[in-house]
């Protein structure tokens, strides 16, 4: 099986004399392409990698700057920064055959599993030699012993971060929001800014509507390493870091508290999924307490929450890490009224006497729009009207405005638009016209629909805060101003930024009569018993109560209920005069309450700001029931 | 199975025709020369050890443990010496099946870094088999190709001999072990070539495994293999990830000039922007502490050590101790080529080890008994002179 050839012919031992040779050749042409690849690195280029491998060595690194501190409207700390530690590994200073022992010497001291541990340094996005984060939070002692430990725990560090703590704890998460780890979206967005990947960013609430002043500005430094990555000496501050604005809020931590108890005891008493109650004061706009529960606790956020615990969060159908003050939009129920005869009045539809048969129902087509009063109340103006919220009289009215009009009165008293408020997540709501029931469903606003968006039923929808501001608007004569919950802006070194400045979103176009009318129609709800359990209180409130139906009829052909309650208190006790400096709403979702409960949380509250003496809430009230009993 | 019926008659054949040593034929040069290398090795291992603020004395530092390595390398050496290399071919069958063993022993219970099974830990020390699994197929392949010295232009043989190495091929790329695989296949060709099997099918074949690179790409090499291999073509490309060796190490070489930054004075190892710097990328750390001077020494007793074995092999009367020198030679210069060629970026990044400098108690255990069994056959020849 020779195969034929001259290599072959050739004495054997001469054959391999000549392939030993020719390796040798090999070997020398091999070794001397190296050694040229040698001289083109080491002595052609010696020098620019020489200022390549300088460079390596020194690094600058970025000085993190403090965040602003926030405190409310009377200069109580909300929000300050504490040392935390936190405990990382540098998996490329790790060596692998010591890793299951410090991994299980770290999860004993951490009390933690070391399944985790090792999760995080193998889920590690970065490459062996970014720090991955295992523990955050860790007590001092803890820490202490870790850093006393770090020849046997090679790769650990422990590093001091300052965390965000929420003195209030979950009162004020839903407005302050909280910080935590910037996404990756983000971080593309905001590199140039001087982001970095582990930086923390606010989330959500004041925390990230301020995100730009509380951050300040971080410096920069030029660092010195060692072997292990470790630093081993600052070389130069080639920027001081510039510490956050902080931010003095326009709530009233009082009031907060006194909200949080009446929102806790309607939601306790009515067994409610959520429920909103915000305060303000209609002559600036400022909110002075905005409550919306289910909440959580931002510190859970500041301390790194766990997933498990983010999922019970999000998983939860309540939503509480929305805030349903701002991000939720309901039907107005008979609220909305305001509009329909504010409208009226300004549009000379109606005069303060003008008498409207009121009746059991209006019949349009086929279908009958029925009074929540079966008997209907005769013959009435607008303010009786308004008073016992008669259905007919302002489905009436809302036949004389007509839909576009009454669309018109609706953006006027700025529904179907943001508020502007300083927190993100604000939705708009709905003011239906035409042109928006073409764009949505194709055909025009039917007659039906045109009574019904009268009442606030249908097809409108606003955030507890639109309504609260439409009333503000009411109680001080007819101004809407854009919401704010941030009072002032301060430089650390105390000079002022930003002072307060109400802003004036617009003046709504219609003469003072008419809301002078409406704030006395407002006073009558409670005057002519409408309203009866607010009769007997010492202060003297003025107000609309509304029940919107929503979703799908039960078995008896009823419909479930939003309560709202939405008041002002007149500084002086005089209605018809615009100086209040306080109006409140407050609503519950899906209450289905024997009476409104949204008017009995609201008035818990008054009761508790205005120290009254006796204690007249009506527990009964608060059952489940059926509404239509009366109203 | 011819061989092992042949066996008993050939222990007969063997241990009468066996010479005794001839210590006057021992190559002194041989010796010098690898225990240069060796000392290199070890002073760069002090250095790595050093910069890392790691006590030398430690008993858990990696020069003493490369200390411990290189006091049972001469033992083993001298064992090896003191052996009759005629043996060997007796014992090829038991010799492939322990390989093997090994092998497969080392993917049950071996650990690794990034899910890779290449260490079995012996105490404090880590072996690593398929440095062996080199030194003890060439021991086959010598023993093999030499009983077919005169059908070395069959395909047959030449076939048969890649036959052999399959199994080890397969065990080592299960590990996965690419440099180590890809050593053993540059052994497998220097050993044909050297032996003086045919030519043409040798190119033919070449030709067969150079239109299988394709194939191996899409089916065989993982994901991080291939990531490396696109690294070397374009380092700058992602300078942190899959390029990051490769700028690091060229920086490392380049910045170590005519006369390097001196022992223990290398910046980018000492600041861990060189990963892994006593493994596979050692060279840079020497390029980088000794500068061009060292390199070109390195390179130089590497050349003069392969010659001194392809000298054994010559020697060599019979066709074992040709081919065996023929194996050790082509196993040097394939790793001293592409380690190197991979650290200063004319190679991708295959994970090969540069005999004697990386630091591995298993390559230098393998090397010591490469070279014992070379002095070995230069003592036991018949004719003995120079």
């Amino acid at each position: 099986m020779v195969a034929p050839g001259i290599v072959d012919e050739r004495p054997a031992r001469e054959r391999q004399l000549v392939r030993f040779l020719a390796f040798g050749i090999i070997l020398i042409v091999a070794v001397l392409g190296l050694t040229a690849r040698m001289v083109y690195l080491q002595l052609v280029n010696g020098t620019t990698y020489t200022q390549l491998a300088t460079t390596n060595s020194t690094v600058q690194q970025a000085i993190p700057s403090t965040r602003g501190l926030i405190y409310d409207r009377n200069g109580l700390l909300l929000v300050s920064n504490q040392p935390s530690y936190t405990v990382e590994i540098r998996p490329s200073d790790l060596p692998f055959n010591q890793r299951p022992a410090v991994v299980a010497q770290l999860a004993s001291l951490l009390n933690m599993d070391s399944a985790d541990i090792n999760a995080s340094i193998d889920g590690n996005p970065g490459s062996t030699f970014d720090l991955v984060r295992i523990a955050a939070g860790v007590p001092v002692a803890t820490a202490n012993l870790i850093a006393e430990e770090h020849l046997d725990l090679p790769g650990v560090q422990v590093t001091v971060d300052a965390l965000r703590h929420y003195t209030e704890g979950a009162l004020m998460s839903q407005i302050l929001g909280y910080t935590g780890a910037i996404d990756a979206d983000t971080l593309k967005r905001l590199k140039s800014m001087g982001y970095l990947p582990d930086d923390l960013i606010g989330r959500a609430g004041v925390e990230e509507e301020y995100e730009t002043q509380l951050r300040g500005s971080y410096g920069m430094e030029t660092i010195q390493r060692d072997a292990t990555g470790r630093q081993v000496q600052v070389l130069a501050t080639d920027k001081q870091p510039v510490a956050g604005d902080s931010l003095t809020l326009t709530l009233d931590t009082k009031m907060q508290q006194q909200a949080q108890t009446a929102v806790d005891w309607a939601m306790r008493a009515s067994k409610l999924k959520s429920a909103v109650l915000i305060a303000m004061n209609p002559q600036t706009g400022e909110i002075l307490a905005m409550v919306s529960t289910p909440t959580y606790d931002d510190n859970q956020f500041a301390n790194g929450i766990s997933n498990a615990q983010f999922q019970v969060l999000l998983k939860n159908p309540d939503h509480p890490l929305l805030n349903h003050a701002i991000s939720e939009q309901f039907p107005e129920g008979s609220t909305y009224k305001l509009v329909t005869g504010s409208g009226a009045l300004a549009d000379g539809k109606l005069t303060p006497t003008t008498l409207v048969q009121t009746k059991p129902y209006i019949q349009i087509g086929v279908d009958k729009f029925w009074d929540w009063n079966r008997r209907g109340f005769g013959r009435i103006n607008v303010k009786t009207g308004f008073a016992h919220s008669s259905d007919t009289f302002f489905y009436q009215v809302a036949q004389m405005l007509g839909i576009k009009r009454l669309a018109y009165w609706g953006k006027q008293f700025g529904f179907g638009a943001p508020t502007g408020i300083d927190l993100p997540g604000e939705v708009a709501g709905i003011v239906p016209d035409n042109q928006w029931k073409q764009d949505v469903f194709g055909q025009p606003m039917q007659a039906g629909e045109v009574v019904q968006s009268g009442i606030g039923q249908g097809f409108d929808t606003a955030t507890p805060l639109q309504l609260l501001n439409a009333y503000a608007a009411l109680a001080n004569g007819g101004t809407l101003y854009q919401p704010q919950v941030d009072r002032q802006v301060t430089a650390p070194d105390g000079s002022i930024v930003r002072p307060f400045k109400p802003i004036v979103l617009h003046k709504i176009a219609a003469p003072a009569s008419v809301f002078t009318t409406m704030r006395e129609a407002a006073r009558m709800v409670v005057t002519v018993h409408h309203t009866y359990n607010l009769v007997d209180e010492p202060f003297v409130v003025a107000g609309k109560t509304g029940t919107a139906e929503f979703g799908t009829r039960d078995a008896q052909g009823r419909l479930p209920y939003h309560n709202w309650f939405v008041c002002f208190i007149p500084l002086h006790g005089d209605a018809s005069k615009p100086d209040s400096q306080l109006a409140i709403v407050g609503f519950n979702e899906d209450a289905n309450t024997v009476g409104n409960s949204a008017t009995e949380m609201v008035k818990y509250f008054l009761q508790m700001h205005f120290n009254a003496k006796k204690d007249l809430r009506r527990f009964d009230l608060m059952r489940i029931g059926d509404f239509y009993g009366g109203n | 199975m011819g061989v092992l019926k042949a066996e008993p008659a050939r222990i007969q054949d063997w241990a009468n025709r066996s010479v005794g040593a001839y210590w006057k034929a021992y190559d002194p040069q041989l010796a010098i020369y690898a225990v240069l290398l060796a000392g290199l090795g070890l002073a760069m291992s002090y250095s790595s050890t050093v910069v890392t603020g790691v006590n030398p004395l430690d008993p858990s530092s990696n020069f003493l443990r490369g200390v411990i390595w290189t006091v049972i390398a001469v033992v083993v050496y001298i064992a090896a010496t003191l052996f009759d290399y005629k043996w060997l071919r007796t014992f090829t069958w038991p010799i492939y099946l322990v390989n093997l063993g090994l092998l497969a022993l080392n993917l049950v219970i071996g650990t690794g870094v990034g899910g890779a099974a290449r260490w079995i830990a012996i105490g404090p020390l880590q072996f690593q088999f398929s440095e062996l699994a080199k030194i003890l197929m060439i021991v086959v392949l010598a023993s093999y190709l030499a009983q077919r010295h005169d059908r070395l232009g069959s395909l047959r043989v030449i076939l048969g001999a890649c036959v052999l190495m399959v199994p080890t091929w397969v065990l080592v790329m299960l590990q996965p072990d690419l440099g180590t695989s890809l050593v053993l296949a540059g052994i497998l060709a220097g050993m044909l070539f050297l032996s003086g099997a045919s030519m043409k099918w040798l190119a033919i074949l070449a030709g067969i495994v150079i239109a299988m690179i394709p194939v191996a790409w899409t089916y065989i090499l993982r994901d991080y293999q291939k990531a490396r291999l696109i690294g070397f073509l374009n380092p700058g490309g992602d300078p942190q990830g899959a390029g990051y060796q490769l700028l690091q190490s060229q920086i490392a070489v380049g910045s170590g000039g005519v006369f390097g930054k001196g022992l223990t004075n290398g910046t980018q190892d000492a600041l861990a922007f060189l990963p892994v710097g006593d493994t596979d990328f050692a060279f840079a750390r020497l390029a980088e502490e000794l500068g061009f001077i060292g390199a070109v020494l390195v390179f130089v007793l590497f050349v003069v050590l392969i010659w001194r074995v392809l000298m054994a092999g010559y020697r060599s009367e019979d066709r074992f101790g040709t081919i065996f020198a023929a194996g050790v030679a082509s196993m040097l210069m394939f790793q001293l080529v592409v380690n190197v060629g991979m650290v200063i970026g004319l190679l991708p990044v295959t994970g090969i080890p540069l005999p004697f400098i990386t630091r591995g108690g298993a390559s230098l255990i393998s090397l010591a008994i490469g070279l014992g069994i070379l002095q070995s056959i230069n003592i036991r020849q018949s004719r003995a002179e120079w």
